[in-house]
């Protein structure tokens, strides 16, 4: 992997909630238009280290590079970096004040990355990618979990990101709903998109992953390809993960 | 920017209300002197409004013919006693007049003026009380008006006679808490306790031939200070005692009956009779609190939520500050901080404050405390996924806060904003405390010459419900709309 295609470069991070030390030296690479899955039980330090890639985490030591900004300096312009890091929510987080379409036209035209009549185009061609074109004028409350999560996608597909970061994506849906959404996270993937995903869905993880990376305890226990990781885990922690996971 | 903005509109809305509202405080006549006097809003038969709603009394025709005579004009501040003495110590007011008596303790912190009015205390009790002697007051409640030569006299026989006391702001509630056998004995000067009683009291002296403490009545100037005024005073005393003028403002007083300076019977023994008679009195103090009320909403509210947007910023400084100020304001009793502004601070910033700039920074400082109180809480209760979302997307920290947490927030809060509202709506009359003459102190002066405080009491409760019912009307509207 040369040096341009790395697009996130995490260097032994730590970070402590008091006495829960909730990430160990963690070290990971991510390379462009790689998907990568990240799994593990509950309170393993997975989702805390999505949130550090865009600093709704910070972390107490080490180094994390995104984009080629080193996020982990204060001197770094975050809202820049984060301009180009979309990032969908496990309780989406639709802005409740604004219809669906104004939910997405907003942080463009705020940002002045684009007037509003490109904004309003742009987002009616991302309703229809995330096939909620009916949508449009509605308020948010009135939609569906899974509607909501695809409209969340496109909020962040707005600002025309180099990176998506999702953080448990469909935990909070019903499992009818689950459907939609990982289809468009699919068509996402192979559009090219550089993805990082916190997930219990193994299947997805299986179909889409180039990598998985396994947490447990603050630290990365194993990473691979789906078929080394599934079909043939080493860490003695994962394959019980993995068992337990499989039987639920 | 955002911030600096609202506050500077604010501090311009404040300035230019207070310009407006100071300018009727000010005419002044530039070929004469103009003095600010201080008085006793309600001391019948010296300091007293009249069923014209102008103040008269024996002290008021004085002041008017050695005014006229000394060839200069004054303005009049009825409040309280206490205040109004108050008001000539720090330098708010050049001179009082209200039935002072020149006291070792008062010649310390003022100049007084010739000797005006003889006087003394009289010890006072229900007209059908047992009570014989001083004695039998013993473990009975006496009541005393704060910061009166009278008072000072029966706290000095307290530990003698075994009773406890209890103070009060204005005559009027002091006298009617005896009437109803609440207290059991007042102290009050002689000849405003006996013109008391002759316009209808029902309470009786117990010392008519033998009045304690005698003393005389002055007209006071801070120490060292409005000479001038004081001369002018003692030049004019002189002349209207000798012409007879004098004798008679007195006779006019206290020979004269209740109709006299009241009114007929019909107009004060019926609710419809005492609206009419004092009908631009109670739509004047109306106005008065609409007036208060209106800016202390408008203003408060913009405080509240500049103190609001503050208690939530990412600098730890100025959300301390926000905690600070919301901390003094909201722990302050809102009298007290009246109290501070109107009387307190001009000797410390040597500017005077007219009383209604007062009423409304007292209202925009204890209300404002409250809305950001509730402003920080609403922001807050905005789940802290809307943030992170925003921020997300690249939005910065204020662009977030205008755009996605302040709409959402302050949503929630438009019940508090309703409730707020009519709490600051009920405050501004505690303003009346400052002689603000809104509805609360209109109906104490209404009730000081008449005696009718059931009827003139419903009356008022009946105003602030009525603009509580609109203001509440208004407010549920305003809601919907929102919504």
């Amino acid at each position: 992997m040369s040096e341009a295609q790395v697009k996130v470069h995490v260097d032994k991070v730590n970070k402590s909630y008091g006495e829960n030390h909730v990430l160990r030296d963690i070290s990971l690479d991510i390379a462009e238009n790689e998907v990568v899955v990240m799994i593990g039980p509950s309170g393993s330090g997975k989702s805390t280290f999505l949130r550090m890639l865009n600093q709704l985490e910070t972390p107490d030591n080490g180094t994390i590079i995104v984009d080629g900004y080193d996020i982990s300096d204060k001197n770094t312009d975050i809202n820049k970096v984060r301009e180009n890091i979309g990032m969908v929510f496990q309780n989406f987080n639709l802005f409740n004040n604004y219809t669906v379409l104004e939910n997405i036209m907003l942080a463009p035209v705020e940002l002045k990355k684009l007037d509003k009549v490109a904004a309003e185009k742009k987002a009616r061609e991302l309703l229809e990618t995330v096939g909620l074109s009916d949508k449009a004028d509605m308020p948010v409350s009135s939609l569906s979990g899974g509607q909501k999560q695809r409209i969340a996608i496109a909020r962040a597909l707005a600002m025309t990101p180099d990176i998506m970061l999702f953080d448990e994506p469909t935990s909070a849906l019903d499992p009818e709903m689950v459907g939609d959404v990982l289809d468009v996270m699919k068509n996402l993937a192979e559009s090219g998109m550089t993805m990082i995903i916190v997930t219990h869905e193994m299947g997805f993880a299986k179909q889409v992953a180039d990598r998985v990376v396994f947490f447990e305890s603050g630290k990365i226990q194993e990473s691979g390809t789906p078929d080394q990781v599934f079909d043939a885990p080493k860490n003695e922690r994962l394959q019980e993960f993995l068992s337990k996971v499989t039987h639920a | 920017m955002f911030k600096k903005g609202i506050l500077i509109s604010f501090l311009a809305m404040l300035s230019i209300t207070t310009f407006v509202f100071a300018m009727g405080d000010n005419l002044v006549h530039a070929d004469k002197p103009n003095y600010i006097i201080s008085t006793d809003a309600t001391y019948p038969p010296f300091d007293f409004q009249d069923k014209n709603n102008q103040y008269v009394g024996i002290d008021q025709d004085i002041l008017k013919e050695i005014s006229k005579r000394e060839n200069f004009t004054y303005t009049l501040k009825p409040m309280s006693f206490n205040s109004a003495a108050q008001l000539v110590s720090n330098g708010q007011a050049d001179g009082i007049i209200a039935g002072m008596v020149i006291t070792e303790e008062r010649k310390a912190v003022y100049d007084h003026s010739t000797p005006y009015y003889k006087t003394g205390v009289a010890w006072i009790v229900k007209k059908d009380s047992k009570i014989k002697s001083l004695k039998d007051l013993k473990g009975k409640t006496v009541a005393l008006k704060t910061g009166t030569a009278a008072s000072e006299y029966g706290k000095s026989l307290q530990a003698k006679y075994g009773f406890n006391v209890k103070y009060f702001n204005d005559t009027d509630t002091m006298y009617n808490d005896v009437a109803v056998g609440n207290s059991a004995a007042t102290f009050e000067d002689m000849p405003v306790i006996q013109y008391a009683i002759k316009n209808g009291v029902k309470l009786k002296v117990m010392n008519a031939d033998n009045p304690g403490n005698a003393g005389w009545y002055g007209f006071f100037v801070k120490k060292g200070e409005n000479k001038a005024l004081l001369s002018a005073f003692n030049r004019g005393f002189a002349a209207i005692k000798k012409d007879g003028t004098y004798d008679k403002i007195v006779a006019k007083y206290l020979g004269a009956n209740q109709s006299t300076f009241t009114g007929a019977k019909k107009d004060n023994f019926s609710v419809l009779g005492i609206l009419k008679a004092n009908k631009s009195a109670f739509l004047k103090g109306l106005w008065q609190t609409i007036m208060l009320t209106f800016l202390g909403i408008i203003l408060a509210s913009i405080w509240g939520v500049v103190l609001g947007v503050m208690g939530v910023s990412q600098n730890k400084f100025v959300r301390g500050v926000s905690t600070t100020i919301i901390y003094i304001f909201r722990g302050l009793p809102l009298m007290v901080l009246a109290f501070f502004i109107y009387i307190g601070l001009p000797g410390v910033i040597g500017a005077k404050i007219p009383a209604f700039t007062a009423g409304v920074l007292t209202l925009v400082l204890n209300e404002g405390a409250y809305t950001g109180a509730f402003v920080r809480g609403g922001f807050e209760a905005v789940e802290v996924g809307q943030m992170e979302a925003a921020r997300s997307l690249g939005l910065p920290y204020r662009t977030a806060m205008r755009r996605v947490i302040m709409p959402q927030g302050l949503k929630i809060m438009v019940p508090s904003f309703i409730n707020q509202f009519i709490i600051t709506l009920k405050d501004t009359s505690i303003l009346s405390a400052i002689g603000l003459l809104e509805l609360t102190q209109t109906g104490s002066l209404i009730v000081a010459r008449n005696s009718q405080g059931f009827r003139v009491w419903a009356i008022v409760a009946i105003m602030y419900l009525i603009i509580i019912t609109l203001l509440t009307w208004f407010s549920n509207w305003a809601q919907k709309k929102l919504q």
